[in-house]
């Protein structure tokens, strides 16, 4: 349709998630227009990332290094350990700044269909991680799917015969939000998994 | 509820309407193929988001256009809603509640409710438990929107289940865990279906009298394998429990025949005519009114749980009656705004606005 370069390029940005063609093709022309250095900037921001990022060795985050800035911290606690399904799972845990442990990333969920078993998912190393670093509590933050729910209980039966403690995420209301704003469906998930006061 | 108005643009035979119904009720007439069942369907399409015609959505664009739009204006000044639903050949669809998004296909449910007679509504009795399965999962969802999240929830780990069993290597931590999450769906999908039978019941038994003018007895035997007594007053984490157990036992035969075998994926909810299966025992006669009584009992139903009653559609449902049926479902039909389908007018009992469906346009 345009120029070969110009819709090579379109046709690369359509396929990056969430990009449809209309978008694809307003993110192209403007690289055609702007400032030749701006438009280089990405690329080579692009082939930096592919070139020095990989995924930590300890815990599967991306990482720059050997291991990701996280478990290189000393200050991080090394008994607790928040299990997520994909590294960007990581930022949203992080933002909030609670958690001060360290985190595993399975790389997805259990998910037969898919053909996701155990054997999948990064468990077996988890499972070394929990002599080695003296851990004692995991929290299984997968997503609250059918397959993110399935993979904790899968994680609980899994390390607490090992005497690992496993706790789930609460899924409950949106903080300073009135009752009377919350979808049925949150609340009545939240009911069903209410706590004593 | 009432329905003010609707368009559509480029759904089957419509390639642009605007219809503004009566809010009480509307004769659609006019030779087959006219487009009443059409119009119906689209009506029927806005809260469920599905055909009652059971065809993909696709089906629903008219056959020269990429994709179709259903508009409708909902109710009355301030509690009115407009409804957006474009429907596209190649992608999802979008659904739109007063210019917002929809976030959840159930949420439609909140603000508009149909209850549809079909002649085929027949087959609730006739066929198979699928059917019957399926009708109380829907008046769930009426009563609880919320109990379409457990139903789909149930299905995928059904699913997921499924292919784990097809899989060369099974390790039985894995297999538990996919139990448990299954148990876990279907205790409350079990617990749903039975309350909504116990809201059915006594309707289903007046709604079978006034038709029938017969003292007959009427009710849902809910025959499954892997509970022993299903009660509205037990707990869905009851239920949750006995399948797991039930899960556990099967588990050899599961294995072997790589197949969930128990669950409420296999129950039969049985309709009883004075005891005996409506399904073998019913004459043609009787499982037509049995038809009508579900259809009308979920209408007073949803009437009475929600406080609003639902928009009825009875497509094409006269001609199949007789005289004496056809009239009483008339006597019965509730104060309600009523869309009503017929290839021949002197079948329908009922005095309403008259529109001609033709050409795509409706007068």
């Amino acid at each position: 349709m345009f120029e070969g370069p110009v819709q090579r390029l379109i046709d690369e940005l359509g396929r990056l998630p969430g990009i449809g063609q209309k978008t694809a093709q307003r993110l192209a022309f403007h690289l055609v227009t702007v400032d030749d250095a701006d438009a280089r900037r990405l690329g080579q921001a692009v082939l930096d990332m592919r070139d020095q990022v990989g995924f930590c060795s300890r815990c599967f985050n991306v990482a720059a290094a050997e291991e990701c800035a996280i478990c290189r911290d000393p200050r991080r606690d090394t008994s607790i350990v928040c299990v997520v399904e994909r590294p960007q799972d990581i930022v949203v845990v992080e933002r909030t700044q609670e958690f001060r442990g360290r985190y595993h990333v399975l790389g997805g969920a259990l998910s037969p269909i898919h053909g996701v078993g155990p054997g999948q998912l990064h468990i077996d190393e988890l499972k070394q991680r929990i002599p080695d670093e003296g851990i004692t509590e995991i929290i299984a933050a997968t997503n609250p799917t059918v397959e993110g729910d399935t993979t904790a209980m899968y994680l609980a039966r899994e390390f607490k015969p090992a005497g690992v403690k496993v706790t789930r995420l609460a899924s409950g209301l949106p903080v300073g939000g009135d009752l009377d704003y919350a979808d049925e469906l949150t609340l009545g998930r939240a009911l069903v998994g209410r706590s004593e006061l | 509820m009432v329905i003010r108005w609707v368009t559509l643009a480029d759904i089957r035979s419509y390639r642009a309407l605007e219809w503004h119904p009566d809010p009480t009720v509307n004769l659609l007439v006019g030779p087959n193929g006219a487009g009443k069942t059409n119009l119906m369907e689209a009506i029927g399409y806005l809260p469920s988001l599905r055909s009652f015609r059971g065809v993909p959505d696709d089906g629903l664009i008219s056959y020269e256009a990429d994709s179709g739009v259903i508009r409708a204006g909902l109710g009355w000044g301030d509690n009115g809603h407009l409804v957006e639903i474009e429907i596209f050949r190649n992608r999802s669809r979008r659904v739109q509640v007063d210019r917002h998004r929809l976030r959840r296909a159930s949420d439609l449910g909140e603000v508009i409710r149909t209850v549809t007679f079909l002649p085929e509504d027949v087959d609730l009795i006739k066929r198979g438990p699928g059917r019957r399965r399926d009708l109380l999962d829907e008046v769930a969802v009426q009563l609880w929107p919320v109990s379409a999240l457990d139903q789909s929830e149930f299905a995928k780990a059904l699913r997921q289940r499924n292919a784990f069993l097809k899989q060369r290597e099974r390790d039985e931590v894995t297999l538990g865990v996919w139990d448990a999450r299954l148990a876990q769906s279907a205790g409350r999908v079990l617990s749903r279906r039975v309350r909504a039978m116990e809201l059915l019941q006594p309707e289903m038994e007046r709604a079978y009298r006034d038709i029938s003018t017969s003292d007959i007895h009427v009710d849902i035997e809910y025959r499954a394998e892997w509970v022993d007594k299903t009660d509205p007053t037990i707990p869905a984490g009851v239920y949750e429990k006995a399948l797991a157990d039930a899960l556990l036992g099967t588990r050899h035969r599961d294995m072997e025949r790589r197949l969930t075998l128990v669950g409420p994926h296999r129950d039969d909810p049985v309709l009883l005519l004075d005891g005996h299966d409506s399904r073998v025992h019913g004459s043609q006669g009787e499982q037509r009114t049995y038809a009508l009584a579900i259809r009308l009992a979920t209408q007073r139903v949803i009437t009475e749980f929600v406080g609003v009653p639902p928009v009825l559609l009875l497509d094409d449902v006269f001609s199949e009656l007789d005289r004496d049926r056809a009239h009483a479902l008339a006597e019965l039909l509730p104060d309600t705004q009523t869309f009503i389908s017929s290839a021949r007018p002197e079948d329908v009992p009922v005095t309403g606005r008259e529109w001609r469906s033709h050409d795509g346009s409706v007068t």
